[in-house]
């Protein structure tokens, strides 16, 4: 069987973020472990571009926070990565992004948490909305390619158009409205982000109505809901096959949330074999690989080579068993599970877990609980 | 249908958009957020170019190195640029 290329690397910086979202996809336990020096991270690199990798995505936690960050985009560029940065914008101040720029990042992804600066911080759990503005501000002043991202829940869905609105004011050239995909942190606050049926409709039709009128403007990508669908998502286009992604420690994940969400696979190292042998060879990637790990109804189904049978991650974090078909499925077993969950989330239920940083060490409760309505 | 982008129009890739030989396949491609583009030889020839000349410059350079007709590369050239300015990754200056 031929091994594909994989087209993109997530390149995990660090855990540590100056938020505290809790939809944060970060896993909620962290194996502990010494993160990667520079040189490591420039092996990576050039691994992982001899391996036929086109992007790289720097990305965390809070990329920012390494302060080799300039070094690491200027290896990128070395051996014609397009880069990637995505951030939060806090630090973000004008002499970084031209330091950046300098080192040859091309295009920066932006998190918002809501279009008005009280329910951005309340969410984040920090004063960060109006350095998010400025850093915007920045971005723009400095020519880079601007994308806003927006994780969507029950408490911002409302305000999409809002939040279109800001996404033009920045200049940006493309915003993400992502509904919250339930891992790490947002699986533990499942009953209080997830919104209601009725929202998600009017949601989906305000971004449908927003992407014809804007056309011209802006590129609106709307990121489905899909507890809310019937079908699964076609889950990074099948298991290892056009990604990869390393963690601050160096493990390699075929899928970021994969670490916690399978507890059971055992994942490989940087530090004790090459991205290619990980990438061609290793058996978390080749586990899931292709069609022929696939159990019934996913194993006959004609959608098979269209979502792939959904997320691994999914199906392990819900049925136990991440061979699994993706409960989301209508045809999956275990659909029902979805089903109830979508009904426990009723807006009361205990307040949500802010997310913490794995250097507080056994701080699961280090920030107060809150509640979001 | 693309005789609305006049020939002295100056083709541009976008911010943020990048072209770039794929050393696994020897052809080029275009980076953006989030997205790859893989050319075929024609676009790539085409977007060689995108460095301020213009349109009917483009085109009476490839229609002499390729020993092609010159009316005909005008139109693929069109086509060209208009697929791919309608999907943001090149400017018409």
């Amino acid at each position: 069987m031929n091994t594909p290329r994989p087209y993109a690397l997530l390149a995990e910086l660090t855990y540590n973020c100056p938020l505290h979202c809790p939809y944060c996809s970060n896993p909620t336990q962290v194996r502990a472990g010494i993160d990667l020096a520079t040189e490591d991270w420039q092996r990576v690199i050039h691994e992982a571009a001899a391996l036929g990798v086109l992007q790289i995505g720097f990305s965390g936690g809070e990329p920012l926070i390494r302060q080799d960050l300039a070094r690491l985009i200027a290896t990128a560029r070395e051996v014609n990565l397009y880069t990637n940065l995505i951030t939060s914008g806090v630090g973000l101040s004008a002499n970084r992004v031209r330091e950046l720029r300098d080192a040859g990042l091309d295009s920066v992804q932006l998190s918002f948490q809501a279009d008005d600066v009280e329910p951005a911080d309340k969410i984040a759990g920090a004063r960060a909305h109006a350095m998010k503005l400025e850093a915007a501000r920045y971005i723009r002043e400095e020519g880079i390619s601007l994308s806003l991202n927006f994780v969507i829940h029950r408490e911002n869905i409302d305000h999409l158009t809002e939040i279109i609105e800001l996404a033009l004011k920045l200049k940006a050239t493309r915003v993400e409205l992502a509904n919250t995909q339930y891992y790490g942190w947002a699986f533990l606050n499942r009953a209080q982000l997830l919104p209601t049926r009725q929202q998600v409709e009017r949601a989906r039709q305000t971004a449908a109505a927003a992407q014809a009128r804007l056309a011209e403007k802006i590129d609106i990508y709307y990121v489905l809901p899909d507890y809310y669908e019937s079908r699964p998502k076609p889950c990074l286009n099948g298991w290892a096959q056009r990604y990869l992604t390393v963690n601050p420690i160096g493990d390699v994940l075929p899928c970021p949330t994969a670490l916690s969400a399978i507890p059971e696979m055992r994942f490989e190292n940087i530090r004790q074999h090459s991205l290619d042998w990980i990438w061609r060879e290793s058996e978390s990637f080749n586990q899931f690989r292709g069609t022929k790990w696939m159990p019934e109804p996913c194993r006959s189904c004609p959608q098979r080579e269209i979502d792939f049978g959904g997320c691994r991650c999914q199906a392990a974090l819900i049925t136990g068993d991440a061979a699994n078909t993706d409960p989301v499925c209508e045809f999956s077993a275990h659909r029902e599970i979805i089903d109830n969950f979508i009904r426990a989330a009723d807006g009361g239920g205990p307040p949500v877990t802010p997310r913490v940083n794995p250097t507080s060490a056994h701080a699961t409760r280090a920030r107060a609980p809150f509640s979001l309505c | 249908m693309h005789t609305q982008i006049p020939s002295d129009a100056r083709p541009r890739l976008s911010n943020g958009v990048r072209l770039q030989i794929d050393c696994t396949t020897g052809k080029g491609v275009l980076l953006f957020p989030e997205g790859i583009l893989e050319l075929n030889e024609t676009a790539q020839e085409i977007l060689t170019r995108c460095d301020g000349r213009t349109i009917s410059g483009i085109a009476a350079e490839l229609a002499q190195e390729y020993d092609v007709d010159l009316a005909t590369i005008d139109q693929d050239i069109r086509e060209t640029l208009t697929d791919l300015q309608q999907r943001k990754l090149l400017e018409l200056a």
